[in-house]
């Protein structure tokens, strides 16, 4: 049973639906200037900065997908979107060798901010009317302030949730292997 | 700078491909996706319970924290409104009442015949771009998806997913949200009420007519002057008062008739508020909705700012007729055929809800 639990995979679809739970009740009502704090967005973000760039994709694509499902936009689309997030944090994570807590905090806030201009243009593109306005910058700005604070507590849980050994993470990123 | 191997590649490639099969199929109203989102819920559902009563008193915190100014000038605000409401509330119970027996007495539905559950808001959207809220009644109360969704100020929104024991509900101010309505436009001009009494009696002979100018009657709560003309014909009445110019002490002193009095009222449908329909349109959280397509005749007028939206039903409306959604705040004249847009504000505060009624109605084309 505990090794069954110490699965990566189970561990992150733990992680994922408390999380879930935690941004469809807490975080929807406890809004910062009006603007829900993403809390499954700031976690794919901190599984590429954990895991690198493919992890996250993965990881985001999973988060997204469970987001998706309790959503009433169309499925898949949420899961595209924090699959990209995913992929794009561990991207510029590998950009540095070194990786102190602000330069992660900044990747995490900094992704979170360019995939939500992403997410309501792949809306729009889809067919999804009304997202693209000039509330998105608004949204924007605060989902990635936000999140680089919150990535500072996401980034070692998701390490934790996809088992990362201190040896793999004190390597270099596993993309200059590649 | 970092590169990747043809499995990573691949990878990659196959979560995208995912994704986009997942949209194409949803989009395209698979019944698998509507199962699997379905149960996905089923199991959620005792997940997110948990951590809704767990996170409730840090909400409760976190709400005192930061809106407690601004609950408190809320407050006196609604006070002062109230205050001002009440009077005008007691006349419109009359005129609603009026109006429903009229309706009755010719058939017609109205929203007092609708059945409605009262539901209880336990949870917002989680995205920052759908405008959705989540409540505590589902398919075990008998809602269904398209069904509308009030509270005491007028319309919330209507009912796009249900589950056993809750529901999801699009705001009206939502990107996707539209519903045909009706403007209830303001009359050009202070709209008077004529009275024209004749009154005769067989005895004195004396004839009196007045024509009596009234100011104009706003009606509460819907902001329309009413215009009625009134033809009192008041049958001949033995009297040995003396012949008066005053119509009232005529009225007053006269005993009762030995003919049964007859009272005519005639309504000049002319008068009455100008209606023309449109679609009402959600255009997101920080925009107003818009109303669009409105078929503008002569008779109708320059559409003025403070006119008033109510929902127009039809056999294909998700919507009866009816409802009241707000009022028009401003008035952009668009060039061409394409008519005014009309954004507007709405009656219901869609951003602190608790308690709505969702009506089950269904449209005569869908039963």
């Amino acid at each position: 049973m505990i090794e069954f639990l110490n699965r990566s995979y189970v561990r992150t679809a733990l992680v994922g639906l408390l999380a879930l739970g935690l941004q469809t009740t807490f975080l929807a009502s406890a809004s910062l200037a009006g603007i829900v704090v993403q809390l499954m967005l700031c976690l794919a973000v901190a599984a590429g900065v954990s895991g690198g760039s493919e992890r996250g994709a993965i990881t985001g694509f999973s988060l997204g997908l469970m987001f998706d499902l309790v959503l009433s936009t169309p499925l898949g689309l949420t899961a595209l979107v924090y699959g990209l997030a995913g992929f794009l944090a561990g991207y510029f994570n590998s950009l540095s060798i070194n990786h102190p807590w602000w330069l992660r905090s900044v990747v995490v806030g900094g992704s979170s901010l360019i995939v939500m201009f992403v997410h309501p243009v792949l809306a729009t593109w889809v067919g999804v009317d009304g997202w693209l306005t000039t509330r998105v910058f608004k949204v924007a700005v605060v989902v990635g302030l936000a999140n680089a604070v919150v990535g500072l507590a996401a980034v070692p849980l998701m390490r934790w949730s996809l088992a990362i050994k201190r040896q793999e993470r004190l390597a270099p990123p596993p993309e200059i292997y590649a | 700078m970092p590169r990747y191997s043809v499995s990573r590649r691949r990878a990659l490639a196959l979560l995208t491909l995912t994704s986009i099969l997942l949209i194409t199929l949803d989009l395209q109203g698979n019944a698998v996706v509507d199962g699997v989102r379905k149960v996905f819920g089923a199991v959620f559902a005792p997940i997110q319970d948990s951590t809704r009563v767990i996170t409730r008193p840090i909400e409760n915190a976190w709400r005192g924290i930061t809106g407690y100014d601004e609950l408190t000038e809320e407050n006196e605000r609604l006070q002062d409104a109230i205050d001002q409401q009440e009077g005008a509330f007691i006349a419109a119970l009359a005129t609603v009442r009026d109006a429903q027996e009229l309706l009755a007495l010719n058939g017609i539905d109205n929203l007092a015949d609708i059945s409605s559950i009262t539901a209880q808001v336990v949870g917002e959207g989680p995205s920052n771009f759908a405008q959705t809220i989540e409540i505590n009644q589902g398919s075990n109360d008998g809602l269904r998806v398209g069904m509308p969704v009030v509270n005491a100020a007028g319309l919330v929104g209507k009912v796009t997913e249900v589950f056993a024991d809750r529901a999801i509900v699009m705001l009206a101010t939502d990107a996707s949200y539209a519903v045909p309505v009706q403007v209830i436009n303001l009359p050009e001009e202070e709209t008077t009420t004529t009275t024209s009494t004749s009154t005769s009696t067989t005895t004195t002979t004396t004839t009196t007519s007045t024509t009596t100018i009234v100011p104009a009657v706003e009606s509460p709560g819907l902001g329309v002057a009413t215009s009625v003309p009134v033809d009192v014909a008041t049958s001949p009445a033995p009297t040995t008062a003396a012949p008066s110019t005053s119509i009232a002490s005529v009225l007053t002193v006269a005993p009762p008739t030995t003919t049964p009095a007859r009272t005519t009222t005639t309504v000049d449908i002319n008068d009455l508020p100008a209606t023309e329909t449109g679609a009402l349109r959600g255009r997101g959280a920080d925009r107003a909705p818009i109303v669009e397509f409105i078929d503008q005749s002569s008779r109708f007028g320059e559409i003025r700012v403070g006119a008033v939206i109510i929902t127009a039903g039809g056999s294909k409306s998700l919507a009866p007729r009816g409802i009241v959604v707000g009022r028009v705040v401003k008035v952009v004249e668009r060039s061409g055929t394409s008519g005014a847009v009309l954004e507007v504000r709405l009656s219901a505060r869609l951003t602190s809800l608790n308690f709505v009624r969702v009506l089950l109605y269904q449209p005569a084309a869908s039963r």
